[in-house]
Formats: C-alpha cells, structure tokens, sequence
C-alpha cells in the first residue's frame, strides 16, 4: 500500500517554482513573456502597495457578491418551489429548457443594450449565471429526497407546510450547496467578461489593460489574484456548509 | 377484549401509470384487532402486507372497504409507523428524530423533551441523544424510529419488517425489546414479517396471507407463555404448522414472479 507522503505536497509546489525561476534566470525563455515568480510576486506587492490590486479586487468581489447573492437567492426560491410544487414545475421547466443553454456571457451584450454600460448589466449577468446553476441542483436535491421520509413525516402529523419545511429544505440542503459551488466558480468567470469590455474598474478590467499595455507581469499577478478568489469562495463556501449541515460526512 | 381497530372488507387495486396494469394488491380483507394484542401478519413478499399497513396508518386509500379505529382510543393519535429503512431524518438527532411529532403537533418544547428522554430510556438509547442516524448501528437506528413514533404516542402502532434489514444476533436481542415495550406500553402492535420464527416468537395472534391478490388465509391464535423461545416444543411445532401452511403460497407467488 502506498503511504500518503505528506512533505510531498509542500515540496512539489516549492519546487516547481525554484526550476521555473531558475530555468527564467538561466535565460531559457523570454521573460517578457513568463517573467520569473520572484519578479511577479514583487508586482504583485507594488501593485498592492499603491493600491491598484485591492481597488480592483474590491470592485470586482462587489459585482460577483451581488450576482451571486441575487442569483443564490432566487435560485434557491424558485428551485425549492419548482421541486416541490407541480404548478411551478410545469410552468419554469420549459423557460430553464430554453434559456440554460445559452451561454451566459453571450446574453451580457443584450443586457447593455437593456441596462445601459453601468454597475446593474454585469451583476445581472452574473446574476444569470448563478440562478440556473443553483436552480438546477435545488431541484435535483428536492427530488432526490428519500419518499420514505415524507411518507414518515405524514405518518408522524406533519401537514403540507410543515413537510416543506422541515424535510424538503433540510433534505435539499446538500444539492443546494453543490449549485452554490458550481455558481460561485461560474460567477468569476463572468466578472471577468463583463469586465473586459465597457469598464474602467476591476480585477478584469485590470488584466486586460496589462495585456494590452503588454505588462506581463501584472497579466500573472491579476490572474493569480483569481485564482486566490476562487480559492477564497471554496473555503468560505465549505466552511458554510460544514455549520449548516453538520450531519454530512466529509 | 374490545376491538381497537375494525378492518372491513378492504380491497386495493395499484394502477401502475406507465403500462397502464392495474395490480390487486389486496382483495376482501376483513379482520378485528383487539386492543393490546400483538397481531403479526406473514405471507409471502409481494402479497400486500406493506400496502395494509399504510391503509391502516391512513397514509393509502383503498379502492373499497374501510378502516374504522374504535373511538375510545388510548393515545394521542390513531396510528404510528415504523418502517424497514428507519426513514431516521438524516439531519437530525437521535433527540431531534424523536420530538420531530410532538413538535410540528406543537407540544412545548420542555413537555416533548422530556417526553423523549423518557422515551431514549426505554429503547435504551442514554448517551447517544445528541448522535446523527449515521453515527448509529442499524439496531439503534430501529430503536430510535420506534422511540419517534410512540412519541405521538399512538393507540396502534404498526410496524413493517423492521428487523429484516439487520443480522440475526441484533435481530434476536430486538425482538425481546419489543416484547418488553409492547408489554411497558401496553400498545396494539400490527406486526409485518416474512419470517415465521418471529411470527412464532412475538405474535399474541399470527395472520397468514395467500398470495397476491393479498387475502387472508388462517389466523392462527398462538397460545405459548412467553417468554418464549424458538427450540421449545411447542414453538417449534407451531413454526412447522405455519411452514406447511405457508409453503403453497409461497411457491404460487414465485410461479407469479416467474420463478420455479
Ligand atoms: N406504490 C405502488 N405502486 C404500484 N404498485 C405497488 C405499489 N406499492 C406496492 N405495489 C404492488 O402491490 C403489491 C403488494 O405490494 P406490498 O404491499 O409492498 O407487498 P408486501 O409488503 O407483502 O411484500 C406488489 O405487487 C407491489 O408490486
Ligand atoms: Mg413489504
């Protein structure tokens, strides 16, 4: 059997950085195109210093916060009443049939047009994004619960009310978080569109203005700030539900 | 003994949706139950026993027939379930599992509680009240389903195979629990199996079920002091008077299943 090594997990990154700086000094490849990690991370710290990171990092978590939110929200409203009550199933499943497909970055130009090149045409695109992930996999996460169970909670007195409530939510609980993951990484993804275009502010924003300028090393530290994002809202996201659903195996 | 529960001539046809069949689970059942007794029903699988408990409980409606629960009931509430699969709330306590009646009853809060520890007393459940349905062992997790349901406290409580999913050292320590709550609580219990030993072991009376269409075949009163145990002579030439009444419908339900 093959022991899991743990200083393993710790050494292989540092090494990869040490053989990826070294082979960048030794001249091997272009720095203008892959700068060295010790060069992106001293950007990185002067970008941090006058402020232009955490600014744009700042903007951006605000539209990805309020897109998510609305969409977690909804998206968990219309999923447990579409799950649960035949009326809403029959009338949204056609209108998430058509519309899920579409890619939601596809839809940000219309919103624009809509909404005009403001704050409101991002987060509701963003907002898009998020709904149908979590919508989905509220509903997977209603249907999924185990018919015995609503069969007890009939047999121990529970009305109609009180089954939603208090077997449907609980038992959908699981799924819901899995939509909440699956929106969260779609989420950053849409920031980052809908900051590309029509924008003077955020973390997209930013990276692609280094991109154009061609100052690579602010391409790495802004993509690298994503991904540090997307490891933030991960954890947060776990941590979330570890308190709310305490009786799931991890 | 009065009656606590009057079954008259309940028929149940499932109509299965997708093909259009129309399935007799159960044909012309009548049958009295008497307070406090232990009933135990047995008959081969598929024959309808599952479908008239959960007519019994009012969780099924028959095609024709009825229930009737005598008015004079013991209780709070008509009838309780304890199901195979435990159907334990997964998120909630040993604790939370059992109160869950009383609270959407809306008893207060310190009534039901107290109710339930007295409750985890009885199915011997102290120091495992604040444990999730997955921390448990298939046995504790039956306990806590029967400790729920006659937290509502019910005049008939009705069981469905509620040790077939277990193995047989914790199935034999079991049916001597439910003995013993059956004698504490002074309860009807209707009792689903498809084993005889336990039929044999637990049942005041033993109800034997034709093949589908479910109808009744034989009661048989069974008439041992208990305790009792299964290599006693008595026992044990009870258990081979149900084989031999049983046997024929079981082979006419695996022929109905395409076996044999
Ligand atoms: N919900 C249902 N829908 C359709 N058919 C069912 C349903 N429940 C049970 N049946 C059918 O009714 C018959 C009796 O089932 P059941 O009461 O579960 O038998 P038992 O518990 O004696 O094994 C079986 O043929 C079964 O397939
Ligand atoms: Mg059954």
């Amino acid at each position: 059997m093959w022991r899991r090594y743990r200083p393993l997990r710790i050494i292989s990154p540092i090494a990869f950085l040490l053989i990826w700086e070294a082979v960048v000094r030794l001249g091997e490849v272009n720095p203008l195109l892959v700068p060295a990690p010790a060069s992106v991370l001293r950007t990185m710290f002067d970008m941090t210093i006058d402020g232009r990171l955490p600014w744009a990092i700042a903007v951006s978590l605000h539209r990805v916060l309020q897109g998510f939110i609305y969409g977690s929200v909804l998206g968990i409203g219309l999923g447990l009443l579409v799950g649960w009550f035949r009326p809403f199933e029959d009338a949204v499943d056609p209108l998430v049939g058509a519309i899920y497909p579409i890619p939601k970055s596809a839809l940000f130009p219309l919103f624009i047009l809509w909404f005009g090149l403001g704050e409101t045409s991002k987060v509701i695109t963003i907002m898009i994004g998020v709904v149908f992930l979590v919508l989905i996999n509220t509903v997977t996460g209603v249907k999924a619960i185990d018919p015995v169970l609503l069969k007890a909670a009939r047999d121990l007195g529970a009305n109609r009310r009180q089954t939603f409530m208090k077997v449907v939510i609980p038992g959908a609980l699981p799924n819901i978080f899995t939509g909440l993951r699956l929106g969260a990484g779609m989420a950053l993804i849409l920031v980052f569109i809908t900051e590309i275009e029509a924008t003077k502010a955020g973390l997209g924003f930013l990276l692609w203005e280094s991109y154009q300028l061609l100052l690579v090393k602010q391409v790495f530290g802004c993509t690298i700030a994503f991904g540090i994002l997307g490891i933030l809202t991960t954890w947060i996201l776990q941590w979330l539900e570890k308190v709310l659903c305490p009786w799931r195996r991890v | 003994m009065p009656i606590v529960l009057h079954i008259k001539d309940i028929r149940k046809v499932w109509h299965i949706e997708r093909t259009k069949e129309q399935v007799v689970a159960l044909d012309g059942i009548s049958l009295d139950v008497e307070r406090g007794e232990f009933l135990v029903l047995v008959g081969p699988s598929g024959c309808g026993k599952s479908t008239l408990l959960q007519i019994i409980a009012g969780l099924e409606n028959p095609a024709s027939g009825g229930i009737e629960l005598s008015k004079s009931l013991d209780g709070h509430k008509e009838t309780g379930m304890v199901f195979q699969e435990y159907a334990l709330f997964p998120w909630r306590t040993v604790l939370e599992n059992i109160v869950f009646g009383p609270e959407v009853r809306s008893v207060p809060k310190v009534e039901r509680e107290a109710n339930a520890q007295r409750l985890i007393e009885l199915v011997r459940l102290r120091g495992f009240e604040h444990r999730y349905p997955h921390e448990l062992s298939g046995g504790m997790r039956q306990r806590v389903a029967l400790a729920r349901a006659l937290a509502n406290d019910p005049a008939v409580l009705c069981f469905d195979e509620p040790l077939a999913s277990l193995d047989a050292q914790t199935r034999k320590v079991l049916q001597v629990e439910l003995v013993r709550i059956w004698q504490e609580t002074k309860r009807t219990f209707i009792y689903v199996t498809h084993a005889l030993d336990e039929a044999v072991l637990l049942g005041d009376r033993v109800v034997l079920f034709t093949a589908r269409p479910g109808r009744i075949k034989e009661i048989v009163p069974v008439r041992l002091p208990r305790p009792r145990t299964i290599t006693g002579k008595q026992e044990v030439e009870l258990l081979e008077y149900l084989s031999e009444r049983i046997r024929d419908e079981v082979e006419r339900s695996l022929k109905a299943e395409g076996l044999t």
